[in-house]
């Protein structure tokens, strides 16, 4: 093998933790949703590389599942976000705060 | 590894190369901050509005939520087109069949659902009627 | 065996086959005049296909279909279908009774509560998809059906809590519930990558078989069972994954609020026991997820109960509540021995206290839904009074909450007393402990609201609207089954016991 299955490791990481730290620093609502779609990829980068390694396609036929449940996630989310926007006229998710505790 | 010693050397040269260039022409150019320089380039024009204020009709989401499903759909056919001949051999023209055709059946079900719910309808706005009047 | 095997094995899914056929009848009964949606026709399929699901289920499970026979193993003899992706067995079948009861009385309460609702058709396909997602939870053999089944519950659910568009609390229970349920399902899908990583399958009997062998990637796997461990306590709703829940449960629809509540609750339930103590039963040297299920139990039973005494509105309440109870559940995890006896005891226990919990807690919900009806209002001061207005519904709710509390006027007190006993059977007499003040601390609230509702004089005249039959249906339904699980618990903690011997053993 050309490379190492630790650099992918390393990348998927590398990438899941920039999907995270979108998550947690910004607070427009697409942004968010894009930072999901980083983390689920880093999630499909290690299973396509080690669907490699290990020589079946288990890896390889769930990221397909993965790919297409990622869309329907975003589908329901920006209808989501277009209700907020309606509501709230704005998608910033900290504006959403009438219920506390 | 040798041959990633080439790709290095590549990939220095293309950063070392751009980021000189630009250091020369800092280093050579005289400095006239201008207002013309910093505005949005609109072909001649004078640029009205902000940038981060383009607006699409609503409509394009529907249209995009009904490609999505069809793109998403292509993930699933592609694999199953590419092993059709072999499951044939193994289990027999129905079984193989089947699951393909009960999954795209449900989703012409969404489809039709979706149409009679006036999705793949293009509601006329009022100003657009308007506009073309005139 | 039984006559039952005589169906080809595909039939065993045919509770999960029932819902989606219903919701996609549904989908072509609103097609044919998608403007003008005929509420009582809707409701009318909706509870048919429920209750189809439902005599399926009970069938199966009475008949002992994927149960062991006479001859065999008390773990064998359960049904494995497309090539062990999904397996139909006593435990599956156990929680799709709880599942598809729940869908019923949800679907029949609907019927009042969305006299005003403009997509009513796709309410109730929403709500049976969701109900098929959670079938298939309990039937998930494989992460990749695990995981696909556990987002068939969650998208469908962010779209009821949201489905009041124009109303600010809805859209921003909807909100909340989606960013942190999308966030959590990534970790969840990472987590599953990474336990793939370390032993190169995803079925859960392959991954038991590589974990037993040994694994080259130690620490991948226990990063891999924290995450998966993240995701499911995002579905239970388990501190510190619960905020999300309080204010989803107050802006949903509260019909959706019960749902969600029971039913989505008992398929996260499910999952967890399926993955960690026939799956990662044997990795707790790798990651000692019996130690962090023990301190998560704690944490949620004690948090929600002492943040529950502190509110006002009485779906807040409920919802800590069914927060604090997703802490008395999860004894039945952090309880895990190892040996097989106690195991199977706790194990039985938690997953009959999930059969008690859904019928008092969606009547709670429900009874909450019947004050939304009559805009009664949301705090506690609102229901003052209101046992002289509507003496049945409030009798049903106080069996509701004392039966929540576990006090012995519905089934909640033996399943509690169960959990209690398998504790201090097990050695885990901190979690008993824990159990026995949080019961006490919880009912203090529980009693504030029977108050209100008894004792309290009305502030105002209430108004005796109309008496919604299909609401009160459920309402008497669920109080009915409550009151019955006292006189048919044993019956119930068999079944249970039985569901448990088939992972635990």
């Amino acid at each position: 093998m050309a490379v190492e299955p630790g650099w992918y490791l390393l990348l998927s990481a590398a990438v899941f933790c920039i999907g995270l730290f979108g998550v947690l620093v910004r607070r427009n609502a697409l942004v968010f949703l894009m930072s999901i779609e980083l983390m689920i990829n880093a999630a499909n980068i290690n299973l396509v590389a080690f669907a490699l390694v290990y020589g079946n396609i288990t890896g390889q036929t769930f990221v397909l599942f993965l790919i297409a449940l990622a869309a329907a996630e975003v589908a329901v989310g920006i209808g989501i976000i277009l209700a907020l926007n309606r509501n709230f006229e704005s998608i910033d998710v900290t504006d959403a705060v009438t219920m506390r505790w | 590894m040798s041959d990633w010693i080439a790709i290095g050397a590549l990939a220095v040269v293309a950063v070392v190369i751009p980021l000189s260039m630009m250091f020369i022409s800092w280093l050579i150019r005289p400095s006239v901050p201008e207002q013309g320089k910093r505005a949005t380039y609109e072909s001649g024009e004078v640029p009205t509005g902000s940038s981060r204020q383009v607006k699409f009709n609503i409509q394009y989401y529907m249209v995009a939520l009904l490609f999505v499903i069809f793109d998403i759909e292509t993930a699933f056919i592609v694999p199953w087109t590419v092993i059709f001949d072999g499951a044939v051999e193994e289990v027999g023209f129905a079984q193989a069949f089947a699951p393909m055709a009960v999954f795209i059946g449900l989703l012409v079900v969404g489809l039709a659902w979706a149409w009679r719910n006036g999705a793949v309808e293009w509601v006329r706005s009022a100003r657009a009627e308007r506009q073309r009047v005139e | 065996m039984t006559e039952v095997t005589t169906l080809p094995d595909w039939t065993a899914i045919a509770p999960a086959l029932a819902l989606l056929g219903t919701a996609f009848v549904l989908l072509l009964a609103d097609m044919i005049d998608p403007d003008d949606s005929n509420g009582t026709a809707l409701t009318g399929i909706s509870v048919t296909g429920g209750l189809v699901a439902l005599g399926f289920a009970l069938w199966y499970l009475l008949a002992g279909t994927g149960q062991p026979g006479a001859s065999q193993e008390p773990t064998e003899g359960a049904i494995e279908l497309f090539g062990d992706a999904l397996v139909v067995d006593g435990m599956s079948l156990f929680f799709s009774v709880i599942i598809t009861s729940v869908v019923v009385l949800v679907a029949l309460a609907s019927h009042e509560y969305l006299r005003e609702h403009p997509y009513q058709a796709e309410y109730y396909s929403l709500v049976l998809l969701a109900s098929t997602g959670m079938v298939m939870v309990t039937a998930a053999n494989s992460f990749v059906t695990a995981f696909i089944s556990i987002e068939l519950v969650s998208l469908p659910s962010y779209a009821l809590v949201a489905s009041l568009k124009t109303n600010e609390g809805s859209v921003e229970g909807g909100l909340k519930y989606f960013l942190i349920g999308a966030l959590s399902s990534a970790i969840f899908a990472y987590g599953i990558a990474l336990v793939y990583v370390a032993t190169g399958s995803l079925q859960f009997g392959a991954v038991e078989i590589a974990i037993a062998d040994g694994v080259g990637f130690d620490s991948l796997l226990g990063l891999g069972m924290l995450m998966i461990l993240g995701g499911i306590a995002f579905k239970i709703a388990a501190v510190p994954f619960h905020f999300w829940a309080p204010d989803a449960y107050e802006g949903a629809p509260a019909p959706i609020s019960a749902f969600i509540s029971s039913a989505s609750k008992a398929a996260g339930f499910v999952l967890g026991f399926r993955v960690f103590v026939d799956v990662f039963g044997t990795a707790t040297g790798v990651f000692d997820w019996v130690d962090a299920f023990l301190i998560l139990s704690i944490v949620t039973m004690t948090i929600a109960n002492f943040t529950a005494l502190k509110q006002d509105n009485v779906k807040r309440i409920l919802a800590y509540s069914s927060v604090a109870h997703a802490g008395y559940i999860l004894i039945a995890l952090a309880a895990f021995t190892g040996s097989v006896e106690g195991e199977i005891s706790i194990l039985g226990a938690g997953m009959a206290h999930l059969f008690v919990y859904g019928f008092m807690n969606t009547g709670a919900f429900l009874f909450i839904a019947l004050a939304e009806y009559w805009d009664v209002g949301r705090t506690v001061e609102d229901y003052h009074g209101l046992g002289n207005r509507a003496p049945f519904a409030c009798a049903a709710m106080t069996v509701f909450l004392f039966s929540l509390a576990g006090l012995p006027i519905g089934g909640g007190f033996f399943s509690k007393f169960y959990l209690l006993f398998a504790t201090v059977t097990g050695g885990q007499e901190l979690l008993g402990a824990a159990l026995i003040i949080n019961s006490v601390v919880s009912l203090f609230y529980y009693t504030r609201i029977v108050r209100a509702i008894w004792i309290e004089e009305p502030g105002e005249d209430l108004e005796p609207g109309e008496y919604p039959t299909g609401l009160y249906a459920a309402i008497a339904v669920a109080a009915l089954a409550t009151i019955l699980l006292i006189p048919a618990f044993g019956f119930v903690i068999e079944y249970a016991e039985i569901a448990a011997r088939m992972i635990g053993g």
